[in-house]
């Protein structure tokens, strides 16, 4: 299966080097606006490099086109792929817009191809084991969730990210894998309340949300947080708890001492947690998995759009100091 | 310094134990005796100490002790508080200091007139980590504070705590308030707005088990707080109290209990942590004789029960009408 990734940044990257190591798949073509950073990619991952979209579809012809380009450009480039006839694998969040999510799930859905929303923490060997093991009842049934996402501000490096009309907040670009990830396990959401606070180096969110179901989940998003990259989630059921923080978990620690030129030796130190492949490796066989079979994929391209659904509700609620509502009782009123 | 006379009123909370191993530690204290109108309850300290019993606490209070320590059911703190600042004694009230605004009033207006101290029982205030976590905010090392996610989950206790004529509350109340505490204290900023949510998920019982809690200070700060019950019976120790506080420029994490050595017993029916962390109720309590026998003003007052348990309130308030309550 030839797949074309468009975008070379970080995640563009991470994409085009599982592409380049799974059997079955092909990396046929890398795709970068800037010149040198599609030829930086393709050296590095054994493919072509190409500036231009169009170009890149009628010299290579592949069958899924992976994008991982900003948010704001996802609809146009998705749209275009599904006009051509490609499948599509599309990077989390879907789109910034419900009404551009739907235009972009409703066109591929007419031109017969597949679209495919990459929530990777699905696909997480530590959150799929707590998925798995909530869902096989270990825990009994979920009452209070708290989950943590917290990183480095992706402004920093990355200027597209500093436009809020473009990622729509932290809300929207990293805790909708929390948001996500628990919806995928406790099912739909019926209220969403939201607080927040900005800064010119760090945007820190508290949302909680309470399911259908009952439960209550409170999620922490932190861009700007002065240590290594750090998530943690705590379920607790009626029957238990299952927990997981990266902080914890480390299998590899490494100590050395750096160059110095003072009396007093410096110490890098760096924690890592090594697996075989990434989830971005798994999330990704797992999407070309379900073009070759046809079956419906463990994240689909709606639950992308309900992921939004429930984003945009949490930025309107940190903006009103109000929990917006979902369900038939109050879908009348917001829509 | 002068000596203190201290009487107790009520084992209902468990907390008296250790609040009377603080105050029998004390070289200034002479604990002289113990009210409770459960003496199964009591028997145990009340012999083994050598202290007088007393089934109605108002004979308690005809003795010429100078302070009490209540721990009585929650519903109880409020008249006990009142016929002892009558009596002229003290009073260290276990905390929630009480159920509703109104009487929490009451109980510092009368302590006020009758020329009493009378104290909250925030023993959190004395956790080690937490007094060094707060010196190194004074210092400027994360700026200014912009935001705390705390937890205080637990073990559901049972007893009188879920029995809603005596407790006043679940969760929400038992929880919000230690935490509450420390973050009115850190931050010294009225609280403006609370939005709750709560649930009874984990055990088949009358109140809340379940909280979280959402507060907006006056100058600016956002807090949300798990205060639930949410530790199982398997659960290596009873719980817990975190507070990850984010600064302009930086983050301090407290985990208050982390100092702990992990248990694996074959005669235990599960792995224990054993806390070997400095103890807090201890301190509490000598924080408080302290200043009952220097007359000088009690670390944590009446009115610092009230703002935290205010909030509490405010919680049920906003789970009841669904919305976020302004202060």
């Amino acid at each position: 299966m030839k797949v074309a990734v468009i975008g070379c940044g970080g995640m563009g990257r991470t994409h085009a080097s599982d592409y380049a190591k799974m059997p079955g798949a092909e990396l046929a073509a890398v795709v970068d606006f800037m010149e040198e950073a599609a030829k930086s990619a393709a050296e590095a991952y054994g493919t072509q490099a190409y500036t231009d979209f169009d170009q890149m579809l009628d010299e290579v012809d592949p069958d899924v086109v992976d994008i991982c380009l900003p948010t704001y450009l996802h609809k146009e480039y998705v749209i275009r792929a599904a006009n051509r006839g490609k499948h599509v694998i599309c990077e989390k969040p879907i789109a910034p817009t419900k009404e551009d999510a739907q235009e972009m799930i409703d066109v591929c859905r007419k031109q017969g191809v597949r679209l495919f929303v990459a929530h990777v923490v699905r696909f997480f060997p530590n959150y799929l084991d707590i998925s798995r093991k909530v869902e096989s009842g270990a825990i009994g049934k979920v009452g209070v969730v708290n989950a943590k996402r917290r990183g480095g501000h992706p402004g920093r490096t990355r200027p597209w990210y500093n436009d809020r009309a473009k990622t729509g907040s932290v809300i929207m670009d990293l805790m909708i894998h929390d948001i996500d990830f628990l919806r995928g396990m406790l099912g739909e959401v019926s209220s969403v309340y939201a607080m927040s606070r900005l800064t010119e180096h760090m945007e820190y969110t508290l949302v909680t949300l309470r399911f259908e179901q009952g439960a209550i989940a409170n999620i922490e998003g932190f861009w700007g947080y002065p240590g290594s990259f750090t998530t943690a989630i705590e379920v607790a059921g009626s029957e238990g708890i299952i927990r997981f923080d990266s902080e914890t978990t480390s299998t590899v620690k490494i100590r050395k001492i750096a160059e110095t030129e003072g009396a007093a030796p410096v110490v890098v130190s760096a924690d890592r947690s090594p697996t075989l492949h990434d989830p971005y490796y798994y999330e990704l066989e797992h999407f070309l998995s379900c073009i070759r079979t046809g079956e419906e994929a463990r994240v689909t391209a709606e639950d992308g759009l309900k992921a939004i659904e429930i984003c945009l509700a949490a930025v309107e609620s940190a903006e009103t100091g109000q929990p917006v509502t979902f369900g038939s009782d109050s879908k009348a009123g917001r829509e | 310094m002068n000596h203190v006379k201290v009487g107790m009123i009520s084992f209902a909370h468990g907390h008296a134990f250790s609040y009377l191993r603080g105050l029998l530690e004390l070289p200034n204290v002479t604990v002289t005796g113990i009210a409770d109108e459960v003496r199964d309850r009591v028997a145990g300290v009340v012999e083994k100490h050598g202290l007088a019993y007393y089934e109605d606490y108002r004979e308690l209070l005809k003795t010429d002790i100078d302070a009490v320590v209540i721990c009585s059911e929650n519903v109880h703190h409020a008249q006990q508080t009142i016929d002892s600042a009558n009596a002229g004694k003290h009073v260290l009230c276990e905390k929630p200091l009480g159920i509703s605004t109104e009487e929490m009033q009451r109980m510092i207006d009368v302590c006020r007139e009758k020329g009493v101290q009378l104290m909250t029982a925030f023993p959190c205030r004395y956790i080690t980590a937490v007094l060094d976590a707060k010196a190194a905010i004074e210092r400027g090392e994360i700026g200014e504070i912009l935001a705390i996610k705390g937890t205080n989950r637990g073990t559901m206790p049972g007893s009188w705590f879920i029995e809603p004529e005596l407790s006043g509350g679940g969760a929400v109340l038992d929880h919000t308030v230690h935490v509450m505490d420390l973050m009115n204290w850190f931050l010294d900023s009225p609280v403006a707005e609370v939005y709750a949510e709560a649930g009874t998920f984990f055990h088949d019982i009358k109140v809340d088990d379940s909280g979280m809690v959402h507060v907006k200070f006056e100058n600016g700060v956002i807090a949300a707080l798990d205060t639930s019950w949410s530790r199982p019976k398997m659960f290596p120790t009873w719980g817990d109290v975190t507070m990850e506080i984010v600064g302009t420029k930086g983050v301090v994490s407290i985990d208050s209990f982390n100092q702990k050595n992990e248990v694996f017993s074959n005669l235990a029916a599960k792995p224990t942590y054993s806390g070997w962390g400095d103890s807090m109720d201890g301190r509490l309590v000598e924080g408080f004789v302290n200043a009952i026998a220097n007359g000088t003003p009690v670390p944590i007052t009446g009115e610092d029960g009230l703002k935290s348990a205010q909030v509490a309130l405010a919680a049920y308030e906003s789970i009841a009408q669904k919305k976020a309550i302004k202060l």
